[in-house]
C-alpha cells in the first residue's frame, strides 16, 4: 500500500499493545504506539494519525484526560478501549468527544470493523455539513426528514413527537453513538436531568413500533450503559 | 416546716455523701490503687454518681414520709418506705456497699426524724434495738436480693450477648465455608483450561516446523476455546465479589426487560453462533429494577447451560409479568434434567465436584452464583422438566409497572 493509514494506539499493556500492532500492522495500516497519556499526546500532535485507538485505563493522565486535551485542537476519530468495570468512564469519553468504543477483550474482525466504520464517519463528516441529506435509508428502513415520515417495508409507521425526534436525532448519525445525556438533552431540553428511564421506555416503545423482534433490534441498536446507535450499513 | 426539715436533709446528705465518696478515694490513694491520674477520675465519677443516687433516693422517701407525716399524721409507713427506697437503691448502684450504707442510713432516719421525740437520735426507747436490728437486717438481706436481682439481670444481658456473638461466628464461618467452596470449584475450574492453553501454546512454541498447518490450526482453536471459557469464569468470579459482602452491594436501577434480552441474545450469539434463540417480550414495556449486569449474568449462565447440557440448540427465552413480579423463563428442548439432580440444583458447588471433574465444564459454580443473584434481587429460581421434553429454569424479580412513563 503506497500510503497506508497511520494509526496511534495508545495502550499501556506491552502483550496487549504488541497484539494490536500485529494485527493492525498485518491489515495494511501503519503503526505508531505510545504507552501513556502524556507521550499520546505528543505523538498525536507529532504524526497527525488519522485514528487514535486509545485505552482508558491508563497510567499518569487518565485517558478521558486525554480526549480532552485532544479534542482542543483535533478532530481526530477516536476508538476507546475499555473494560468491563469502566462504563461510567466510557460514558465521560463519549461526552468528550470519542467517537467509538470497544469493550476488552474483543475479536480481530470487531475491532477492525470499528476501525473502519471510524474512518468512514470522519470522511462523511466533511460531505455531511455540506449537504444535509433529506432522508435516512437503512434495508426496508426509511426515514424522510421533510416529510417526517418513518416507514418500513413501504408500511407507514405512526411515531408520537417524542418518539420521532430520538428516531430522527438518531438518524441524522447514522452509526454515531449518542450518549443518554446528549438525547435527553436534545429531546426533553437542559432540564430533565440525569434519569434516563423516561429516554429507555420510549425506545421500547418505538422498538415495538419498529423491530419485527423488539428484544433483538435491527435498526437501532443500544450500546449497554451508553446510549443508542442508528444502524448504518457496513 | 417541711421545707426546712428537706432543706436539711438534703444538706445532710449531700454532705455525707461527699464525705464517705471522699474517704473511699483516700483509702484508695493511700493503698496506692488509684494510681493513675484518669482512673482517679473514673473512681471519683463512680464513687459521686452511686453517691448521689443514693441521696436522692433516700431523701424521695425522707420527702415521702415527711409528707405523709405533715399531711396524715402517719409515721407506720417509715419503716416501708425507707425499706423501699434500699431495695431502689441496691437495684440502681453498683456493688452491695450503697445498699448497706443506705440501710444504715434509713434505721438512723427512722430514728431521727419520725420516731419521737423527732430530730434526736435516741436508741433507749424500750425495744429499740431489737427494732434497729430486724430492720437492719431486712435492710442488709433486701440489699443482697436487690444486688443478686441485679446481678442476674446483668447475667441474663450478658448471655443475650453471648448468644448474639455465636450467632455471628456461625454465620460468619457458613459465609467462610461458602467461600472455600467456591474458591476450591473455581481454582479446579481454572486449572482444566489454563494447562489446555500451556500444553498447546508449548507445543507451539517448542515444535513450529514440526506440526502440519491443520494440526496448528487445531491447537490455536483449542487456545482460543480455553481463553473464552477462562473469561467466562472470570466473569462470574467478579459476579461473586460483588454479591459476596451480601445483597447490599447491589446497584439496582430500573432497566426495560426488552434491552437485558437483547444484551443477553447479543452475547449468546456470539458465542453459540449456530444457536437458535427464540424470544418473547411482554407487550407492556416492563421496567424491572435490577442489577443489570448480574441479572445479564444468570440469564447468560442459564443459556450456557441450556446449550451444554441440554442437547440441541432450541432456546426459549421469555418473561411473563404477573401483579407485583416479573418470571423470567430459559427453557431447552433436550433431555432434561436428571431427577435426582433436582433438589440440589442450585445449592452447593462441592455436591457438583463428581461431574465436573470429567470433561463436564460448565455447570460448575454457575448455578449457585444465579442463584445467589436472584435472592439477592429478592426473587426465587426454579428448576423443572417439562412434561414435554426439556428443562425449564425460572427466576421472579420483583417489579414495578412503567405505565407512567408511556405515552399515547
Amino acid at each position: 500500500m503506497p500510503n497506508p493509514e497511520k494509526i496511534l494506539v495508545v495502550e499501556d499493556e506491552t502483550t496487549i499493545l504488541r497484539v494490536l500492532e500485529t494485527i493492525l500492522t498485518a491489515n495494511g495500516y501503519q503503526v505508531l504506539s505510545a504507552c501513556n497519556g502524556t507521550q499520546a499526546l505528543s505523538m498525536a500532535s507529532s504524526h497527525c494519525p488519522d485514528l487514535i485507538l486509545l485505552d482508558l485505563g491508563l497510567p499518569n493522565i487518565d485517558g478521558t484526560e486525554v480526549i480532552k486535551h485532544l479534542r482542543e485542537w483535533s478532530g481526530v476519530p477516536i476508538l476507546v478501549v475499555s473494560a468491563r468495570d469502566q462504563e461510567e468512564e466510557k460514558v465521560r469519553a463519549f461526552d468528550l468527544g470519542a467517537d467509538d468504543y470497544i469493550t476488552k477483550p474483543f475479536g480481530t474482525s470487531e475491532l477492525l470493523a470499528r476501525i473502519r466504520a471510524a474512518r468512514r464517519h470522519a470522511n462523511q463528516l466533511a460531505a455531511e455539513r455540506a449537504l444535509v441529506s433529506p432522508s435516512y435509508e437503512f434495508q426496508d428502513f426509511r426515514i424522510d426528514f421533510e416529510r417526517r415520515v418513518v416507514t418500513v417495508g413501504g408500511r407507514e409507521i405512526h411515531l408520537t413527537q417524542n418518539e420521532y425526534k430520538i428516531v430522527e436525532r438518531l438518524a441524522r448519525q447514522p452509526g454515531r453513538v449518542l450518549t443518554y445525556a446528549t438525547l435527553l438533552h436534545d429531546i426533553w431540553g437542559p432540564y430533565k436531568g440525569e434519569d434516563n428511564q423516561i429516554l429507555r421506555v420510549n425506545m421500547a416503545n418505538i422498538r415495538r413500533k419498529l423491530e419485527k423482534n423488539p428484544a433483538e433490534p435491527h435498526y437501532i441498536l443500544t450500546e449497554n450503559g451508553v446510549g443508542y446507535r442508528m444502524a448504518d450499513g457496513d | 416546716m417541711s421545707l426546712k426539715i428537706l432543706a436539711k436533709l438534703w444538706a445532710f446528705f449531700y454532705y455525707t455523701s461527699c464525705l464517705v465518696g471522699n474517704v473511699i478515694i483516700k483509702w484508695g490513694i493511700e493503698k496506692g490503687v488509684f494510681s493513675m491520674i484518669n482512673l482517679t477520675a473514673k473512681i471519683t465519677h463512680w464513687v459521686s454518681v452511686n453517691c448521689l443516687k443514693t441521696a436522692a433516693i433516700l431523701c424521695a422517701a425522707t420527702a415521702a414520709n415527711a409528707i405523709l407525716l405533715q399531711c396524715f399524721q402517719m409515721t407506720s409507713s417509715a419503716t416501708e418506705l425507707y425499706t423501699l427506697g434500699v431495695l431502689l437503691v441496691s437495684l440502681n448502684t453498683a456493688g452491695y456497699l450503697w445498699g448497706i450504707i443506705a440501710a444504715v442510713a434509713s434505721v438512723l432516719c427512722v430514728n431521727y426524724f419520725f420516731t419521737y421525740p423527732p430530730f434526736h437520735l435516741n436508741f433507749t426507747i424500750e425495744g429499740y434495738p431489737v427494732t434497729f436490728l430486724i430492720m437492719l437486717t431486712v435492710a442488709i438481706t433486701t440489699s443482697a436480693l436487690g444486688g443478686r436481682v441485679k446481678k442476674q439481670r446483668e447475667l441474663a444481658r450478658e448471655r443475650t450477648r453471648l448468644t448474639e456473638e455465636r450467632q455471628r461466628i456461625l454465620i460468619e464461618t457458613e459465609k467462610e465455608k461458602m467461600r472455600g467452596n467456591l474458591l476450591r470449584a473455581i481454582s479446579h475450574d481454572l486449572r482444566t483450561p489454563l494447562t489446555g492453553i500451556l500444553g498447546a501454546s508449548g507445543a507451539l512454541l517448542d515444535n513450529d516446523e514440526l506440526i502440519d498447518p491443520a494440526s496448528r490450526q487445531e491447537l490455536l482453536t483449542g487456545i482460543h476455546e480455553d481463553a473464552e471459557w477462562l473469561l467466562r469464569m472470570v466473569e462470574n468470579i467478579l459476579s461473586i465479589t460483588r454479591i459476596s459482602g451480601g445483597a447490599l452491594s447491589l446497584k439496582k436501577v430500573c432497566e426495560p426487560l426488552d434491552e437485558v434480552f437483547s444484551q443477553v441474545a447479543a452475547k449468546s450469539r456470539k458465542r453459540f453462533p449456530q444457536i437458535e434463540l427464540s424470544i418473547q417480550i411482554p407487550d407492556e414495556v416492563a421496567l424491572v429494577p435490577m442489577d443489570e449486569m448480574l441479572i445479564v449474568q444468570v440469564l447468560i449462565n442459564l443459556i450456557d447451560n441450556a446449550i451444554l447440557h441440554g442437547g440441541g440448540n432450541a432456546v426459549a427465552l421469555s418473561a411473563e409479568t404477573e401483579n407485583d413480579i416479573v418470571r423470567i423463563i430459559v427453557r431447552d428442548y433436550g433431555q432434561g434434567i436428571p431427577p435426582e439432580d433436582l433438589p440440589t440444583l442450585f445449592d452447593e458447588f462441592g455436591s457438583r465436584d463428581k461431574e465436573s471433574s470429567d470433561a463436564t465444564r460448565g455447570l460448575g459454580i454457575g448455578l449457585s452464583i444465579c442463584r445467589t443473584i436472584v435472592e439477592g434481587h429478592g426473587g426465587h429460581i426454579f428448576a423443572r422438566n417439562l412434561p414435554d421434553g426439556g428443562a425449564s429454569i425460572s427466576f421472579t424479580l420483583p417489579t414495578k409497572e412503567a405505565a407512567s412513563y408511556a405515552e399515547s
